[in-house]
């Protein structure tokens, strides 16, 4: 499976310099939330997708190992539960917590 | 994997070097994802180059018609189609810049028909800064598969890769600004050239440049082609750009 690189902190702190990044993090952590209670696979989908390309690009690797794995599931016709979804978003939550953690 | 972002950081900067010493390039960028965009412009655009960014395969083609890039770094995924269909386009239409396919679409099945739909180079997302740049200095260090670096016209030769102009095999030193402007109007000879796309091609989008700016260069260049007995003549039409013609196809 594809890994997110590793990037120093230093390298970390300069990929999201004015903190868009990590702002769009927190609006993809409630659209995630927000899509687990409603179903909508297929936007969830696309998020996910989004998401396995940019989060371990901008330095956040775990996030980024999650949506992988969860975006191969989905491209590959495979289940995705709801614990799964709780985990991506426990990842998620791990990483605005403490900036740079999940590097 | 973990990647050495040591090393490879100091390869792309040894790679930045000699690129930023060779030249500086129009790079167009076409990805729908806002952060991946404006990572890519601003690394880019810290290398020296000229970034245009757009989010859809409609605007990437339309910018390949108006102006001439030195690199294409194109996602897969766009909104309004399969960045494949893009590149094939881009080929159909004789458009020979290098392609970064960015995608991520991860199998090696993707990655090779990424690769034979016309694309030189492919970047799985999530992808490494360093490794980015050292890709990109890689392609723009290649030469155009399709375009000649000499460009002939009446006794004039404009050798792109050499950066040198001869005029009935005479070499004639030109500063960097005006060479530039002889290989694009060479380029297109006998076509009139919109005085955007010289603004464009001389001058980044950052750049500050003078009402003035190209009439000045133009002229400049005109007088010095003219001493130098270059057979062509660089027209002017006022509000709409410059043409650069033989002497044989102006007293037809």
């Amino acid at each position: 499976m594809t890994r997110s690189p590793r990037p120093s902190a230093e390298e970390l702190q300069a990929l999201d310099a004015d903190g868009s990044f990590r702002a769009r993090l927190e609006a993809d952590r409630s659209a995630i939330a927000q899509l687990s209670e409603t179903g909508d696979l297929e936007q969830l989908q696309r998020m996910v997708h989004a998401l396995a390309g940019a989060a371990g690009t901008f330095g956040y690797a775990e996030v980024g190992d999650m949506a992988i794995e969860l975006d191969d599931r989905f491209i590959a016709g495979g289940s995705v539960t709801a614990v799964d979804l709780a985990r991506l978003l426990g990842a998620l939550e791990q990483a605005l917590g403490k900036p740079g953690k999940s590097a | 994997m973990t990647l050495d972002h040591g090393a490879a950081a100091r390869d792309a900067a040894a790679d930045t070097d000699r690129h930023r010493s060779a030249s500086q390039a129009r790079v167009l960028v076409v990805e729908d994802d806002p952060s991946i965009a404006g990572l890519l412009g601003r690394e880019l655009r810290g290398l020296g180059h000229t970034v245009d960014s757009v989010g859809f395969m409609e605007d990437a083609l339309l910018a390949t018609r108006a102006n001439d890039y030195a690199l294409i770094i194109v996602d897969l995924g766009l909104p309004d189609g399969d960045g494949l269909d893009l590149v094939r386009e881009m080929r159909r239409r004789s458009i020979d810049a290098p392609v970064l396919m960015l995608t991520a679409r991860r199998r090696v099945e993707d990655r090779v028909v990424g690769l034979s739909s016309g694309a030189d180079d492919y970047l799985v997302k999530p992808f490494a800064v360093p490794e980015m740049r050292a890709r990109v200095s890689a392609l723009l260090r290649r030469p155009s598969r399709l375009r000649s670096a000499r460009t002939a016209i009446a006794n004039v030769v404009v050798d792109a890769d050499a950066l040198e102009v001869t005029v009935d095999g005479v070499s004639l030193a030109l500063p960097r600004k005006q060479l530039q402007l002889l290989e694009l109007l060479a380029r297109r000879k006998n076509h009139m050239t919109p005085k955007r796309m010289i603004e464009e091609a001389l001058y980044g989008f950052d750049d500050d440049v003078s009402a003035n700016s190209i009439e000045a260069q133009v002229s400049k260049l005109r007088r010095a082609l003219g001493a130098a007995g270059a057979k062509v003549a660089l027209e002017t039409r006022r509000g709409i750009g410059y043409r650069l013609v033989g002497l044989d196809v102006v007293a037809n």
